[in-house]
């Protein structure tokens, strides 16, 4: 292509090159669309799994869960205190002679330590009078 | 003509003997339409063998047609010095028909005078001795409708259409990017937020290893976060009237056996149990509640 060439189609040459520069902006945009549309709803459940794992694994499995399970040893007086024994991460206790009051504060100390209740046995022995047994694990 | 030396961009009028021109009277709206004819209007008066280039305007109640060749126009300008890019418009000597009712010299052999309307370049020995020559003074002429080189080499698009068109197209391209870096942007939030996180924690870069977490913790949150539920429920259908009596929880069934004062409150302890969704039956003053989890 000769210079004369250049020159006698140096308009519509101009304008082609401004069509690709528009196309190119087209397909980078459409490719860009395509990649957020693809991609963003993937990272942001990715985010929000994490997050849940961490989450849950927080609550169920923290490192704190082994101090706080301690706290049950002493809300009631200790000679009501059959037995609780605290192995590894699982605990197995024993209560009896606890009145309504204390099976009450008990059972909601017990309930709100993130802990699995595996098992739990309450039964009245005598008016006001309660035997509460469990075991559990984190 | 003399050799010259030109170092700025400059505007040129051609004389005669660089153009065909002709004058036509013809019932037409828009010069796009003229031009589209003007090939054929030529086909009398110019050599067929040659590649011409057509300009056309109104004028008065008429359509001025040139034909000129710009290859043979800008070997003229090469031959006197003058690059072709140098050259910003193109004017043809017919527009100055009225400023040159009285000729002007353009050299000893030369003169360019209008007759009959049409400028015309005539021998110098041709006029009288004793003829006074104009002086034209470019500075206080207005011309108008003149051509650039490149839109004279027969352009499919005119000069004003390759302006308005680059403009918008390019002007659409930068939006088009600006906006597809907008959409990525939008994403490289969420991607650097992602990236921190696996990185503190990296056991959970594979989505099998994160079900799987997640298979574990998941129902262990679903179940332990019932059976608090259930007991803060069988907590309060106790009231003075009733009393627990004993409460198991076993893997996945609470049960709960609850004391009552009389059948009234058995009752009304059964339907509320009921209403919770408990799986209740009262033998006398003794109510049995059952939900599984």
């Amino acid at each position: 292509m000769n210079l004369m060439t250049i020159q006698q189609y140096k308009n519509e040459i101009i304008l082609f090159i401004s069509i690709l520069f528009a196309l190119f902006g087209f397909i980078y945009k459409s490719s860009a669309n395509s990649y957020v549309i693809e991609n963003k709803a993937k990272i942001q459940q990715q985010i929000s799994e994490i997050n849940k794992i961490s989450s849950l694994k927080d609550q169920w499995a923290g490192k704190n869960i082994a101090n706080k399970v301690k706290v049950l040893k002493n809300v009631v007086a200790s000679n009501k205190i059959n037995s609780f024994n605290k192995k590894s991460k699982k605990l197995v206790a024993k209560y009896s002679n606890l009145t309504a009051a204390e099976l009450n504060k008990l059972s909601n100390k017990l309930i709100n330590i993130p802990v699995q209740i595996v098992k739990l046995n309450i039964n009245q022995i005598a008016r006001n009078q309660y035997t509460m047994e469990f075991t559990c694990k984190w | 003509m003399e050799p010259v030396t030109v170092k700025n961009s400059i505007e040129i009028i051609l004389t005669p003997q660089f153009y065909t021109f002709i004058r036509e009277t013809l019932d037409l709206k828009f010069s796009y339409q003229a031009k589209q004819i003007a090939e054929s209007l030529f086909d009398d008066y110019i050599n067929s063998s040659e590649k011409y280039q057509y300009h056309v305007y109104k004028c008065e109640d008429q359509w001025c047609y040139f034909a000129y060749n710009i290859e043979e126009i800008e070997i003229f300008l090469k031959s006197v010095g003058i690059e072709k890019h140098r050259v910003s418009k193109i004017y043809f000597a017919q527009q100055l028909s009225s400023e040159l009712e009285q000729a002007i010299q353009l050299s000893k052999s030369s003169v360019l005078q209008t007759i009959d309307g049409t400028v015309t370049m005539l021998p110098s020995k041709f006029m009288n001795s004793d003829t006074q020559f104009n002086t034209l003074n470019l500075n206080s002429i207005k011309l108008s409708s003149g051509i650039s080189m490149g839109a004279s080499l027969n352009s499919f698009i005119s000069l004003k259409e390759t302006i308005v068109l680059t403009s918008l197209f390019s002007l659409l391209g930068v939006i088009f990017i600006l906006e597809g870096s907008r959409l990525k942007s939008s994403i490289s939030e969420d991607d650097e937020k992602l990236t921190a996180l696996l990185d503190e924690n990296t056991l959970y870069g594979s989505s099998i290893q994160r079900s799987s977490i997640l298979g574990k913790y998941q129902p262990i949150n679903d179940n332990e976060r019932a059976k608090r539920q259930t007991l803060k429920e069988i907590s309060k259908l106790l009231s003075s009237g009733s009393q627990l009596e004993s409460l198991t929880i076993n893997q996945n069934t609470i049960i709960a056996n609850i004391k009552t004062s009389d059948r009234a409150t058995s009752s009304q302890v059964t339907n509320r149990a009921k209403a919770k969704q408990f799986k209740s039956s009262a033998n006398g003053e003794m109510v049995k509640v059952e939900k599984k989890i």
